[in-house]
């Protein structure tokens, strides 16, 4: 889609994304911009190497994230880890859907191991049914491990299904604990548009 | 009386906002519009190419902590013609407790008390995505975008849309959006297929006069002139008298 005609000096086309999905143009985000182009021919092998350095870092991400915050309540903890894990499993591939479509998802002031299994299951339905979700995580004042594990599943599984997670307008409490846990470059937070809202 | 508050921004560096800011303003002044421009940017260039070299003046910078009004912040520099400069305290924006929103918004309150007879309040806006430029995108209602004919330049603009669309989104308000094709070579191939990119994406927001590359733009703000003043006739001064009437009866490409 971003390719130029063969006469053109420019390859890659970076502002394509504009013209994906013009219903949803209200909604867009810098997500897509940043997407790198895939060479000629050559995708498959990109998008494998993009997805195996994702969970590279999504696996020592969690190992940190599991030794840096403990939840305060009791959990129910086979039950959600066998969710979080199997999100990309779950979620069924984007098979012969041809309309561009977007969903979007405000994320609670708290959102807490006790939380989680709604988000998932609302995450799941939004990724089977959307090309793009844009996540608004702009009222976050409070956000656990369990739940930026799960942001960040549903990010690589969108990588693997070439769907768009975006995760917009990010509160301080989001920013501070995705730091922590080196997970903001992988999560695609948007530092230029953090905390405003 | 509502003046028209224009942010001149662009995240990429060396695009030509400062040089833009400086001889559009200068242009419409000459036109008998009553401009200010606000220079946005620590860096101070804005004051500089005005001929304003005392870094120690305050300036928008104190209207915005509250110490100060719009107006008397205002050093007349040309006929018509004001100049709000950074002051040293701007980069201390960046550091106040508040929240972010709070520090977001400071400039659209300070503006918000009144701009005087203003017709146009042109902001200067710095080559970065932080506190400063979510400032000037919550102050103003129109925004300019110089962008260069190269393919960096396009990777910066599409970033850029997608920062001015989640603001949109948020603030729930539409922009008026004019590009400015900026240090244009129009014998080179790479320039036109950008121009041509940008124009299916942009359509009727492409300002219609592409300022040209010329070495009087670059040498004019080491004088302190404008190009009207350093160069009057040229070419360069041709482009911007051409651009503020597009500027101002909205001719596009």
């Amino acid at each position: 889609m971003a390719e130029q005609d063969e006469s053109s000096m420019i390859g890659y086309d970076p502002l394509a994304w504009l013209h994906d999905s013009p219903e949803a143009e209200n909604t867009k985000s810098t997500a897509v911009p940043e997407s790198r182009p895939a060479p000629a021919g050559a995708g498959g092998v990109d998008e494998e190497g993009d997805a195996s350095e994702c969970e590279d870092i999504a696996a020592r991400a969690v190992e940190a994230a599991q030794n840096v915050v403990e939840p305060d309540v009791p959990v129910e903890w086979d039950e959600t880890e066998a969710d979080l894990t199997d999100l990309a499993l779950q979620s069924a591939p984007d098979q012969g859907q041809s309309a561009e479509s977007s969903g979007h998802i405000a994320l609670e002031p708290v959102q807490s191991i006790q939380t989680v299994g709604e988000l998932h299951r609302r995450l799941l339905d939004m990724l089977d049914s959307c090309n793009k979700i844009d996540i608004d995580a702009s009222a976050v004042s409070q956000i656990d491990t369990a739940t930026l594990q799960l942001l960040l599943v549903l990010k690589l599984t969108a990588v693997k299904q070439q769907k768009e997670v975006s995760i917009d307008f990010p509160s301080e409490k989001f920013m501070e604990a995705a730091d922590l846990l080196g997970l903001s470059e992988m999560l695609s937070v948007d530092r230029a548009v953090a905390g405003f809202f | 009386m509502t003046s028209r508050i224009v942010a001149v921004l662009n995240q990429k560096g060396g695009v030509g906002k400062t040089t833009t800011t400086v001889n559009l303003a200068h242009a419409l002044a000459r036109m008998g519009r009553k401009v200010t421009v606000i220079d946005f940017d620590p860096q101070c260039h804005l004051a500089v190419a005005l001929g304003v070299v005392s870094k120690q003046q305050s300036g928008i910078d104190e209207v915005m902590l509250g110490n100060a009004d719009f107006a008397g912040q205002q050093i007349p520099v040309r006929d018509n013609l004001n100049l709000i400069v950074a002051g040293p305290r701007l980069q201390e924006i960046e550091q106040l407790s508040d929240s972010a929103s709070r520090r977001g918004d400071l400039l659209r309150k300070a503006l918000a008390q009144g701009t005087g007879d203003r017709d146009l309040v042109l902001i200067d806006c710095p080559p970065s995505s932080g506190i400063l430029v979510a400032n000037a995108l919550f102050a103003a209602e129109e925004l300019l975008v110089p962008m260069t004919s190269d393919y960096l330049a396009l990777q910066g603009l599409s970033h850029l849309m997608g920062t001015i669309k989640k603001f949109e989104a948020a603030l729930n308000k539409k922009y008026r959006l004019l590009i400015v094709m900026s240090r244009f070579i129009p014998t080179r191939r790479l320039s036109r297929d950008v121009l041509h990119t940008v124009k299916k994406y942009f359509p009727a927001q492409i300002l219609a006069t592409p300022i040209r590359e010329t070495a009087s733009l670059a040498e004019c703000p080491s004088f302190g002139k404008t190009v009207f003043e350093y160069r009057p006739g040229w070419r360069s001064a041709r482009d911007f008298e051409a651009l503020a009437d597009d500027f101002l009866t909205g001719r596009v490409m």
